[in-house]
This record gives structure tokens, sequence and C-alpha cells, in this order.
């Protein structure tokens, strides 16, 4: 097993030390070939791993890395059911991502820098996955932040999108310090950052201090996932190439947050109020992602905020204690948004790089097979029935609606409300790149592409995620359907999780059915309003309705208020420091000093004029000054 | 006979200052030259005292060196003064300031 | 009370007021002439010390070799008149004064604060044979070092007052 486990980390590793190194001189041929071929590797011996551990947990060390005096820490790995779900799910998405990256970066520059980046993304996500301690956990963490950021600025002659990696990078550090003091806080008060240590140990802390590990825990994984307060740099973020936001923001990346607090799950549970707090973050997120993806024009930004808004239902479902239900939801939306976003990649690329949704339309019939595919994921994202969507949003919204403390009863509410949105935000977007036609009344729109195509592999690479989309309920089919639970049993032997839920049978159907009902008229109520009719609201008059759409497209402001509140008086602050105190203090006082000197010396130069006459007295001057010393010393010495 | 030891000092002293006081203040070249000589002669006086204080020759023979090299300083020293007054037709010690700062 | 002693004080008198003299003068052929009575004081006070030769040096070497070739080159100078140097000026004087008054006063001090320096050593004439012999005897390599002092100056002063045909003649 250790040989395994040891490859499924070197392979990403190696694929990128290889390309850093000796990339440039390779053809771009072998670049490609190394990159896919370490990726595909590694979920190979992932799925090997996964069938060869059966519900064991593993433990190895793969290496020894620092000691400063008493504190160890080693490359050490867990490998429990959880990671083996997250490392089969991480591997697969970024196979296939690596693969479609082959034709989508066909006609790029710097594709060495690119596969590199993505390849130690991937090595640095399993490592999130597999890490035994938290300070190996936190090298994983910062990796996969530093490839965002170079990924996401991955044109970096693009202004936006320098600003956007950077943005994303000083965003999630936020969550980053407060996972260091999390660290902190677990060395003090256990003595040790084995994650099965803590884990076991998790009852031993006090209420208080599970509290405030699991309230910056909490910050961290808000950070990386992109929730509300953190949220703003994930749709920015979508300036970096389609593929990293298929791979890095949809599936993997944003997850990691919700994987660590998964991960962590004992010291969570230890305080109650964080588990609320959790589950809070979670529904005012997916509210705000909802309201605020209804309202976007530009098709990767609807997505953009749609994963916002379900990595919300993730945090909802740890919130009220269902680790299974969680995991459920995460791999199902790795597989239903990752399709989405190389769907849209797709659409894009034929369309001659057009981001703009009502500038597309009429698709259907111009570009068939996408048109299957992209409805694979929108049902999905919908939670239309019998998708993989619909299970694992029910699961979560049953977990919240059975928890026994009576807050829960108000975020059920509010996220079934959210659950309305989401089909509507969906096929919103399908109706409208895909039936009727562009909008004719923008003069300086260009004329649609007639004959849109697309690489083949790029469209190939989708089938199977649109098939995992659609039927990967089959991993945790519910008790009134006669299922298994297959996720949920597996995920018994992880710590915290709870397999069974105490549900009658009946309750799980009626809400199932409602919801079900739900989404199928939402999609005719979709259908209604975009799909029949182009409805960009172009009118320009000052209505509530207005108001309201700018509202959800503008994010809720929440750019502006960062901006105007936090930015801007940092900004001047650190103008005026270096204006007034570096330069005008510190640099000035030295060069006050420096002139000071060249004065004095420019004073003392007059002293010498040259004339014999005065050297002469000064020289008797300083003959009187050694006699006046000698007889003051004598006279002393008498007294 | 004896003088006291202090009292020939003392002369040995004011003598110096007064040559001291001369070389400082006279502009003159040939003036400072003559203070350099009053100096002279006053350390004469102070070795000679001295060696008549400790019955000792060697002040004698240190007050007779003292007058042979003030001979030869002297020597150069008009030598010197002639070149300065060709060159800068005065003897004014201040015109010499080449070396002013 | 001495005669001696009595003439000791009065050739101290005479030295002193003919070096303030010597020093005030506005003529630098006054100023020598000054300076000669000052060294003959001298040579009476080296005589009253006990050192015969001495005194006889310095009547020859000093009054008569050295200030007269001061004059010589004040002659031939033509520096008659200095009429910058106003000497009488006490301003100018004063820092001179102040200078020197506070270094012979702390001098004095120190001079007068030793006991051993009260005595009154006894007359005891060095005679010129003693003082050849110390001279030739133990300063044998000194006196060989300063006559090659007197050539280095004699041909100094040789080179520094050759005249050179394109050089300006003194007027």
């Amino acid at each position: 097993m250790k040989p395994v486990l040891f490859l499924l980390l070197s392979f990403p590793l190696l694929g990128a030390l290889i390309l850093a190194l000796i990339g440039r001189r390779l053809s771009r041929r072998t670049v490609e070939t190394i990159a896919c071929t370490a990726v595909v590797a590694a979920f190979v011996l992932a799925l090997t791993a996964f069938l060869l551990s059966g519900q064991k947990v593993q433990s190895l060390t793969l290496a020894q890395w620092f000691s400063a005096g008493s504190f160890q820490v080693d490359m050490d790995i867990y490998y429990d059911p959880l990671a083996a779900m997250m490392a089969l799910m991480v591997t697969f998405v970024s196979s296939l991502v690596h693969i479609y990256s082959v034709a989508y970066m066909h006609r790029e520059g710097g594709y060495v820098r690119y596969f590199c980046f993505l390849n130690l993304f991937v090595f640095a996500m399993l490592v999130i996955v597999t890490a035994g301690n938290l300070v190996f956990l936190y090298l994983g963490w910062e990796t996969v932040g530093l490839c965002s950021y170079a990924l996401i600025g991955f044109w970096y002659e693009k202004p936006e999108a320098a600003n956007a990696g950077a943005k994303a990078f000083v965003v999630t550090r936020l969550g980053d310090v407060a996972f260091g003091i999390a660290i902190a806080l677990c060395w003090i008060n256990l003595g040790h950052l084995s994650v099965s240590g803590i884990n076991d140990s998790a009852a031993s802390l006090g209420s208080q201090t599970a509290g405030i590990i699991g309230f910056l825990l909490l910050l961290a994984a808000i950070g990386k996932s992109a929730q509300l307060p953190l949220a703003v740099w994930l749709p920015d973020a979508m300036a970096g190439p389609t593929p990293v936001s298929a791979l890095i923001h949809a599936a993997t990346m944003v997850t990691a947050g919700v994987y660590l607090l998964m991960r962590f799950f004992p010291v969570i549970q230890g305080s109650p109020l964080v588990m609320a707090l959790i589950a809070c973050v979670g529904v005012i997120t997916i509210c705000f992602g909802a309201l605020a993806a209804l309202a976007q024009k530009d098709i990767k930004r609807i997505l953009a905020y749609s994963t916002i808004s379900q990595v919300g239902y993730m945090f909802l479902a740890v919130g009220a204690g269902d680790l299974a239900g969680s995991l459920f939801h995460l791999i199902s939306h790795a597989f239903f948004k990752s399709l989405l976003f190389l769907a849209a990649g797709c659409v894009i690329h034929a369309l001659h790089e057009e981001q703009d949704i009502f500038r597309m339309g009429g698709l259907r019939q111009k570009m068939p097979q996408l048109f299957w595919l992209f409805l694979a994921g929108t049902a999905a994202l919908g939670a239309f029935p019998l998708t993989s969507g619909f299970f694992s949003k029910d699961r979560i919204l049953l977990t919240v609606f059975l928890h026994p403390q009576a807050i829960y009863k108000v975020l059920w509410a509010i996220a079934a409300m959210a659950a309305i949105i989401t089909p509507i935000y969906a096929f919103r977007l399908f109706f409208v790149v895909f039936f009727g036609q562009p909008h004719a009344d923008r003069s300086q729109a260009p004329a649609p592409v007639s004959h849109p195509s697309v690489p083949n592999l790029m469209t190939w690479v989708l089938w199977p995620l649109a098939v995992l989309s659609l039927f990967a309920g089959f991993l945790n089919i519910p008790v009134n359907w006669a299922g298994n639970e297959w996720l949920a049993h597996y995920l018994a032997m992880v710590p915290g999780a709870a397999p069974e839920l105490h549900a009658s049978p009946e309750m799980e159907s009626t809400i199932q059915l409602g919801s079900a009902l739900i989404t199928i008229v939402m999609v005719i109520f979709a259908w209604i309003f975009y799909g029949a009719r182009i409805q960009p609201s172009e009118c320009d008059d000052e209505t509530f309705q207005m108001k309201l759409h700018s509202l959800f497209l503008n994010g809720f402001y929440l750019d502006r208020f960062y901006q105007t509140r936090i930015i801007t008086p940092y900004r001047k602050m650190a103008v005026f420091l270096w204006h007034k105190v570096d330069a005008g203090w510190i640099d000035a006082g030295l060069d006050q000093i420096a002139r000071s000197f060249l004065t004095l010396a420019e004073r003392l130069r007059l002293w010498t004029t040259g004339r014999v006459s005065q050297y002469v007295s000064m020289m008797v001057t300083g003959f009187t000054l050694i006699l006046c010393s000698l007889t003051v010393a004598w006279w002393y010495l008498q007294i | 006979m004896t003088i006291p030891f202090t009292h020939i000092l003392f002369l040995a002293i004011l003598l110096f200052a007064m040559g001291a006081a001369c070389a400082m203040t006279r502009k003159n070249l040939f003036m400072i030259l003559i203070g350099v000589e009053v100096m002279l002669n006053a350390a004469g006086i102070a070795f000679v005292a001295a060696a008549m204080r400790w019955q000792d020759m060697n002040g004698q023979v240190m007050a007779l060196f003292v007058m042979t090299v003030a001979a030869a300083e002297i020597a150069v020293a008009l030598a010197l003064i002639v070149c300065i007054r060709r060159r800068t037709r005065s003897t004014n010690a201040n015109l010499c300031s080449l070396l002013k700062g | 009370m001495t005669v001696l002693n009595i003439i000791f004080y009065i050739a101290a008198a005479i030295v002193i007021s003919a070096t303030g003299l010597a020093i005030t003068r506005q003529s630098t052929v006054h100023a020598v002439c000054y300076l000669v009575i000052s060294f003959m004081g001298t040579a009476v006070l080296f005589y009253l010390l006990g050192a015969p030769l001495l005194a006889a040096l310095e009547v020859i070497i000093y009054a008569g070799g050295i200030m007269v070739l001061f004059l010589f080159v004040v002659m031939m100078v033509k520096d008659q008149q200095s009429p910058v140097d106003r000497p009488s000026r006490i301003k100018k004087w004063l820092p001179a004064i102040i200078l020197t008054g506070i270094s012979a006063v702390m001098a004095g001090l120190l001079v007068f604060a030793d006991p051993g320096n009260r005595l009154r050593p006894p007359a005891v004439m060095g005679t010129p044979q003693e003082f050849g012999l110390i001279l030739f005897q133990e300063y044998w390599f000194p006196v060989e070092i300063v006559s090659l002092l007197l050539l280095a100056a004699l041909i100094g002063a040789l080179y520094l007052g050759r005249r050179e045909a394109r050089e300006e003649d003194t007027r």
C-alpha cells in the first residue's frame, strides 16, 4: 500500500518538476504528454488505493521533513475512506481537465507554465486530502493558493487577470492566517499536530477551546471556499482560463475548505455554537450566490456565483452534522460544475471568446452535442429529479430539517427557498445560450459566428462527466428508494460521521416529491421567461426592479464595500507612511544628518587659513591647555 | 652665590612666553623668526640652569647643541625668506596662504 | 645677597626688557639690535650659572653670528619698513598676552610647587676643559651629526639663495 500512496503523490509532483526544470526544451507534444500522463497515472493509483484499502485506515510516513527541538514534523499520510473518495474525485476531474486543456490551450503560449502549475496544483490538492498532520496539510493548502494565483493570473499581461490572481491570493490569505493560529492552538492544547491524534483527543478539548479552534478553521474554510464574507475573489477569478476555473474553482480548491471542516469534524462537533455558525454561513452564502447568479450576464460569472452558492450547501450540511451528505454533494457538484465549466469553455472557444450570454443564442442547432452535454449539467445543477444533484441536495435538506435544534428549521426554510432559485438561474443560462436568437439591439455586436466549431477532444472529454453528473446519485441512494446508502456507510469509519439518518421513509418521500415538483415548476417558469423571448432589461428608469437587478449583478456591492471601507483607507495609510514617515522623517532625517556633517566640515574648513601666525596661535593654545590641565591635576593631587 | 632654581626657571618661562607671543602676533616673517630665536634662547637658559641645579654637564652640552641647531635653522630660514621675498615682493606672512583650505 | 646675585637679577631684568622691546619694534633692524642686547644679557647669565664657555659661545655664535646674519639679510631684502605691522595695537596683542600669560602662570605654579626646586644650587664653575672633555668624549657622535647638519644647512641655504638668471633681481 505504501508504494501506491507514495507514487500517488509523487507522479504529479514529478510532472511539475520535470516541466519546471526542462519543460522549455521539450516539444509541445512532450510537455502535454508528460502532464497528462502524470495525472492519469495518479488517477489509476488513486483507484488502486481505493480498491485495496477497503474501509481501513492507512497511516504511513513518506519522508521526514524538519524538526526544531522537540517539534518534529514529517510528511505523513492519513488515508481513510474520506481521503480515498476525495482523491478519486480530484484525480478523475484533473485528468479530464488536463486532456481538455491540451485542446483548449492549443493556440496559447506559455503552455509549459500552465501545465506545470496544473500538475503542481494536483499534487498540492492530493497533499491536502491525504495529509496526516496539520503542517503538511498547511503546505498543501498554501500551494494550492499559489497555483491558483499563478493560474488565475495566467495571462498576466491583462491587468484584470493579474489583479484577480492577486485578489484571490490576498483574500484566501486572510483565511490562512486563521488556519495558522488554529494550528498553533492545537499544538498548545493538544501537544501534537497529527490528524488522527487531534481527532482522537478532540473530546479532551473544552467546549470553549474547541469552539475557538473550530471558528478559526471555519475562517480558513471561508477564505478558501469563497463563502461570505470572503466570497469576493471567486467571480473575479474567472479571468483565468476556463479549464482552470473548472478544476480549481468548481471541483477542487473551493472544496478544500469543506474538506478541512470534514476532516476535523470531531473538533467542530465539540462546539454546537460553531456548528450553527457554519450552517448559518452556508445558508447566507447560498442565498447570496443564487441571487447574484440570477442577474449576471457573463457565462462564467453565473457559474462562479453558482459555485459559491453550492459550496454553501456543503457548509450547511457540515453545520448540520452530516458528513456523508456534504461529501455526496461535494462529489456530485464536482462532476456537474466542472462539466458546466468545460462546456462553457467549449461555447466560448467556438464563439471566439464571446462570454456574454445575451450575445449567444440558437446554439441548439449549431452545436447539438454540446446542447445535450450542457443540458445534463444544468439538470444536475437545478436538482432535476433523478439526477445526482437532486439526491445530494435532498439529503442535505433532509438532514437540516431533521436537526433537533430549532434554528435549523429556519435555516432549512431559507435553504429551501434558495433551492427554488437555483433551477431558475441554471435554466436561464441554458435557455438563453442555446435557444432563441442573439439579441440584435446592440449595434456594436459582432456578427454571430455562423459555423461554431469545437475540437473533438474538448467535447469527447465531457461525456464521462455528463454520465456521472446524471447518474452519480447511485452513490448514495436513500432508503426510501430501496437504496443502500453506500456512501454513508462507506464513511462510517471516518471520525464524526453518523451514517444513519433517523427519518421515516414517508417524510423522505414527501420532501423529495415536494422539491421535485418545485424544480419542474421552476424550469417551466424559466422557459417562459427566458426561453421564448430574450429579456436583457435595457430600460434606464430607476425602478425598484432595476435597482434590485443591479444589486444582484454587482454581487450585493460587496466588492465596492470592501474597496471603500478597507482597501482605500489601507492604501491611504500606506501612502501616508511612505511619503510622510519613510521619505519625510526617516530619509529626510538621515539626509539632514549627512548634510549637517557636510556643513560642519564646511565651517571647519574655514579654520585652515594657511596663515602661519594662526597656526602658531593654535599651537600655543594647545600648549596652554595642556599646562592648565597638568596644573589642575597636580592641584587635585595635592588636595 | 646661589640663586633659587625656581627664579631661573621662571625667567626662562617668561622669555619663552614672550617669544611665543611674538611668533603668534607679528606678521612680518623676520619678526616671527625672531620670536623663534627668543624661544630657543629661553630653552638654553633653562638647560644651563638645570645643569647647575643637578651639577651635571649634560645640560650645558645640550645648550650648546641647541645653539648650533638654532644657527643652522636660522640660515635656512633666512634663505627661505629671501625666496619668498623674491616671489611675492613682500614679507607679509599672511600672503603665504597657499595651504588655505 | 651677594654681589653675584645682584648682578644676576640685573642681567635678568636687562634680558627681559630687551626682549620685550625687541618683539614690539616696528622696524626689523631695531628689533634685531635689541635682541643682540638681550643675548648679551643672556651671556652674562650663562657665566653666572657656571658655563663660561657657553657664555662666550653665546656672544660669538648667537649675538655675533646669527644676529649679524639677520641684519645682512634684512638689509639685503630692504625690508626697513613693515607697514602692515602695527604692533602698538593692543587688540592685536590681546590673544597672545592672554594665552601666554595663562601658560606662564600655570608653568610658574608647577615650577614653584615642587619643593625640590627651592634649592639653591651651589655655584660651581664648569671649566672649558671639562666641557671639552665631555663634548668630545661622550658626545662625539652628536658633534659629528651636528656638523653634518650644519653642512646640510649650508648647502640648503646656498641653493635657496642662489640667483636664477631669468628671475627678477631684488631691487
